[in-house]
């Protein structure tokens, strides 16, 4: 790790030491991370690495899977969300998430959007312009503002999974998680998905999980390599695809294994 | 083997096809014997009149009432109980000896003869908690009786909708519960809707459980409470086949009988398919 890295001060997003288990399984190795403020953070590394589940301990989604063990410390501004005094429900509307198949529910574009907030306890006279805004932060307004009423299926996988992340933005978190966002999507979706994301950074801090080198490198300002449960290397994007320290980083990127 | 695999293709086809034409044979012959031997009994009178003459005229109105109570009746109770305790093991029981063991019971409960659950709601219901021969008692009773198909059909259901679903909602800080509520459940009810629809059909049909429980041999007036005693169309079609006071001479109404019957339990359904399309047309595109 360079010193910029190792010197990230006040970080929104640290882990110290994150050791997981699936049952016997210990699928997180002692990992410690410390993520920016507005910045975009991807994770690269093989299938099964651990990049996924890792950023699944950040808002507690591993909750979900039973026999699941969570050993250390995830302080997300400076909290410990693992402490047992922590409102998983309200963490979760600080860190939001976006998954790898592009889900939104069998409803209409603008309920899909509106279902946070109005769990949340929106009123109703603010939801239209709630809805609105996060659409167009979406970059899908333009496509879906004359069909807010038809069913969020009919849009295409592209145009859905911008409305997923509509969907989180409708309940402002600060964080945004991305989980391989892009892999189920084509080339000219993927690239709008990218910019969108790129424009997130100003209001959010994000970490993407990809297999797409060239993602990682095209949108993020820092990378972190998984590998066998271990965060191999973490620093700045240009140095992990210019100048990586480790040789499984390099052997990685280049395309050697994975 | 000397035969080919189109050969094999072509028997397997029409083996198939066989069986299907014979399965819908069988329920066309049976339904068009009903009708052509019922349709001669229906008319107004029929339908809204008490029977008299000792049940060889009249018509059969206290028994289509007493009917349409059980159905609503058992719903009342077996729906809400039986969609509770799927969302329960679905949702939130989780897998464990427990669980297992009540996934058992339901079964078992499943397989039992409907006659034993009329005695056991003669027992508990009409005795132990005095309801009396009555709607209520035989209401529970056959509430019971359709509680493990409510319970299976709906955990089905449950198991149908798509485990993003409630992935995405918890992800956007809503609680379990309200995930359930408003995104699990709207996508599972055309699933709960078709099981429960099949469990009405038997609540109309039975007549084991409702014969200690409360239904009438006779008696020729409404029932004004949920504590009276009813007719009920199934029994009251025993009663005319078999202890009847002339059962040649009913044979019209017997089949009238059924007729009514078969219209009460195909019109459910066909509720059942409007509420069925409207929620899939509300989900889908």
């Amino acid at each position: 790790m360079t010193e910029a890295v190792q010197n990230i001060s006040q970080p929104q997003i640290e882990a110290e030491n994150l050791s997981l288990w699936y049952g016997e399984k210990q699928v997180l190795k002692n990992i410690s991370i410390k993520i920016p403020r507005n910045s975009v953070t991807a994770l690269i590394g093989p299938s099964g690495s651990g990049k996924s589940t890792f950023i699944r301990c950040l808002n507690r989604m591993n909750d979900l899977i039973k026999n699941c063990r969570v050993e250390g410390k995830v302080l997300i501004e400076g909290k410990d969300i693992y402490a047992p005094d922590v409102d998983v429900v309200e963490l979760r509307k600080k860190v939001g998430m976006v998954f790898q198949k592009p889900n939104p529910f069998p409803m209409s574009i603008y309920d899909n959007v509106a279902y946070g907030p109005r769990i949340h306890g929106v009123n109703k006279k603010d939801l239209d312009s709630i809805v609105e805004q996060a659409l167009r932060s979406a970059a899908i307004w333009e496509e879906t503002s004359d069909r807010l009423k038809s069913s969020a299926l009919s849009l295409s996988g592209g145009q859905q999974q911008r409305l997923c992340i509509a969907r989180t933005l409708a309940v402002k978190p600060r964080i945004i998680l991305f989980d391989e966002p892009t892999s189920a999507l084509d080339p000219i979706s993927t690239a709008r998905i990218e910019d969108l994301i790129t424009n997130l950074k100003k209001d959010y801090t994000i970490v993407i999980v990809t297999h797409n080198m060239q993602q990682a490198a095209r949108i993020s300002d820092y990378t972190g390599f998984f590998l066998s449960g271990e965060l191999i290397e973490f620093d700045q994007t240009r140095q992990i695809f210019h100048n990586p320290k480790e040789k499984s980083t390099e052997d990685y990127i280049t395309g050697r294994f994975g | 083997m000397g035969l080919n695999s189109n050969t094999n293709e072509k028997i397997a086809f029409s083996l198939l096809t066989l069986a299907t034409i014979i399965v819908t044979g069988i329920v066309l012959v049976i339904l068009a014997y009903i009708i052509l031997n019922g349709y001669g009994a229906i008319s107004i009178e029929f339908l809204t009149q008490m029977p008299n003459r000792m049940m060889t005229a009249g018509g059969i109105f206290p028994a289509i009432i007493g009917t349409i109570a059980l159905i609503i009746g058992s719903m009342l109770v077996a729906l809400p109980l039986g969609v509770m305790a799927a969302i329960y093991l679905n949702e939130y029981a989780g897998e464990s000896r427990t669980t297992w063991l009540i996934e058992m019971a339901i079964n078992n409960l499943a397989g039992t003869p409907s006659v034993v659950f009329g005695l056991f709601g003669l027992a508990l219901f009409v005795k132990y908690f005095d309801f009396g021969p009555s709607i209520l008692s035989a209401s529970l009773t056959l509430a019971l009786l359709i509680l493990p198909v409510i319970i299976r059909a709906s955990e089905e259901a449950l198991l149908t909708v798509p485990n993003e679903y409630r992935e995405s909602s918890l992800a956007l800080g809503v609680s379990k519960w309200q995930t359930i509520r408003y995104v699990v459940l709207p996508a599972a009810i055309p699933g709960i809707v078709t099981g429960s629809v099949l469990s009405i059909g038997r609540v109309a049909g039975e007549t084991a459980p409702i014969l200690f429980t409360g239904a009438a041999y006779f008696l020729p007036r409404l029932p004004d409470s949920i504590y009276s005693q009813f007719m009920a169309l199934p029994y009251h079609l025993f009663v005319l086949a078999t202890a009847g006071t002339n059962i040649s001479e009913t044979k019209s109404i017997q089949y009238g009988t059924a007729l009514v019957l078969l219209i009460i339990v195909l019109g459910v359904n066909l509720v059942a398919v409007v509420i069925r399309r409207h929620y899939r047309n509300k989900l889908k595109i």
